[in-house]
């Protein structure tokens, strides 16, 4: 057996999560996500994507099960005490954007983008300000610089919401539905920005329930049912012609695209 | 109806003496329910029983009882219990002072509470620290959504100055009685009144619906 010269980039472990003993979320979860990929989760709702990455941000506890991230133990926790133990130091470096837009509604965009950096890395506000604008200027914001979060439209402020979580440079980037909320014809904006990332080599997960989205930006697709994973493979297969039965009725039923 | 209107005998030197009392109570009162109204929002929200309970006795009595009987419970009963007695005006305002924190504390509760979920989960994400989280998201969020409700607890303490008159603060209201009393012209005198404490509220009241039609607007 060959050992691989980097570690996987996360590394999930029989991941269990429930809300209460009759809402078991993740039933033990293994996903292995190497550097560079852009994994797309799909699946019925309720069926555990939203809180796959709540658990990857570390905003959820878990019951048992482990991720590790860069090869680093990051979340823990053998279902002994109800502890979770999370390296906040290492969940640093991962950047989140979510389905409602989380701008703080009383600061400019420009002070949402430095918040972070100026408060966690002590970075000078001139040079955060600096990057802050750069970023503005490179998503076609330059102009929304001083505007409050009020006054953008929902896909100017899901592309602020992705800048914001850029300036910390992340090596993981979580979209959980970042679209669902928007007017369809704000949609594309903010997934060009996305699709901008990337062709940087962002690695990032996606939840999405746009197919056309998740054809085009995807190297690999999961799809997750009942806590579990039940199809795992290139966009092709799992969106194109999967292999399991319940991809395949949930491909056909709720997107109508099956090709 | 054969009664004829003298508002000619109102002489508005003392009414305008009296309101000016009137505001100060107001203001005075305003700062401890403004500053000392976060506080106590603070510690009914303490996860202590021990900090939370007897803050929320304080809150709930405020609120469960009228207020001209706490006023008249501060000037009677206070400088008995506790062998203090600080002049009419400086009891009318720690009276009405914590009448207003206990209802200002839970409006800021409110907003606290009211913050999204989501924004404190951008705060994590961000990797802002709790104490962070607090200061930058929850609190000036919170402090911006809890205005209008200040503003009318605020405004609603100005109207019920007027039940200090009767343990001798010299207020509006008790220049007003002072007048009518004098004059023998009661509905003059009380109409005055009654228009001055509505010249003064009223733009309130307009304020305040006008930042909540704007809030609205903000949040949709």
């Amino acid at each position: 057996m060959t050992a691989p010269i980097t570690p996987p980039l996360v590394r999930m472990q029989s991941l269990h999560k429930s809300y209460g003993p009759a809402m078991q979320v993740l039933k033990g979860l293994d996903i292995e996500m190497q550097p560079g990929e852009r994994l797309v989760v799909i699946g019925p709702s309720g069926g555990g994507k939203s809180t796959l990455l709540r658990v990857m941000m570390g905003l959820e506890k878990i019951d048992r099960g482990s991720i590790t991230f860069g090869g680093k133990p990051y979340i823990s926790s053998d279902g002994l005490d109800k502890k979770t133990n999370i390296d906040t130091e290492v969940r640093r470096s991962i950047g989140m954007v979510f389905q409602h837009y989380t701008l703080f509604p009383h600061l400019n965009v420009v002070e949402n983008l430095i918040l972070a950096p100026c408060k966690v890395r002590k970075e000078r506000k001139s040079d955060a300000t600096e990057r802050a604008v750069g970023l503005l200027t490179r998503f076609g914001l330059a102009a929304k610089a001083k505007a409050y979060p009020a006054q953008l439209s929902g896909g100017q402020k899901q592309r602020v919401a992705i800048a914001r979580a850029l300036m910390l440079d992340p090596k993981l980037m979580l979209f959980d539905e970042v679209t669902s909320a928007l007017d369809p014809e704000l949609v594309a904006e903010v997934e060009q920005v996305i699709l901008q990332l990337a062709a940087q080599k962002m690695p990032m997960m996606i939840v999405t329930h746009d197919m056309w989205f998740a054809k085009n930006i995807a190297s690999r697709v999961i799809f997750c049912a009942g806590g579990v994973v039940v199809e795992d493979g290139p966009p092709e297969q799992v969106l194109g012609s999967p292999k399991e039965e319940r991809t395949r009725d949930f491909i056909d039923r709720v997107f109508h695209i099956r090709q | 109806m054969n009664y004829s209107f003298d508002f000619q005998s109102i002489s508005f030197a003392p009414l305008w003496e009296g309101l000016m009392v009137t505001l100060e109570l107001t203001a005075a009162a305003n700062i401890i329910g403004i500053v000392g109204g976060f506080l106590l929002a603070l510690l009914i929200m303490s996860p202590i029983a021990v900090i939370r309970l007897p803050a929320m006795l304080f809150v709930e009595f405020f609120r469960c009882t009228p207020a001209i009987v706490q006023i008249v419970w501060f000037f009677y009963c206070v400088p008995m219990l506790f062998n203090v007695f600080l002049g009419s005006m400086t009891m009318g305002i720690l009276a009405l002072g914590f009448n207003l924190m206990a209802f200002n504390a839970e409006a800021y509760r409110a907003s606290i509470q009211a913050v999204f979920r989501e924004q404190i989960d951008a705060g994590i994400a961000l990797g802002l620290n709790p104490f962070q989280r607090i200061l930058y998201i929850v609190l000036p969020t919170a402090f911006r959504a809890s205005i209008p409700v200040l503003l009318t607890n605020g405004i609603g303490i100005f109207q019920q100055s007027a039940l200090v008159a009767i343990v001798a603060v010299q207020d509006l209201m008790y220049q007003g009685k002072t007048l009518a009393t004098e004059t023998y012209r009661p509905i003059e005198t009380f109409t005055v009144v009654a228009l001055i404490y509505f010249a003064v509220s009223f733009p309130v009241t307009q304020i305040v619906g006008y930042l909540e039609r704007r809030r609205q607007l903000l949040m949709s």
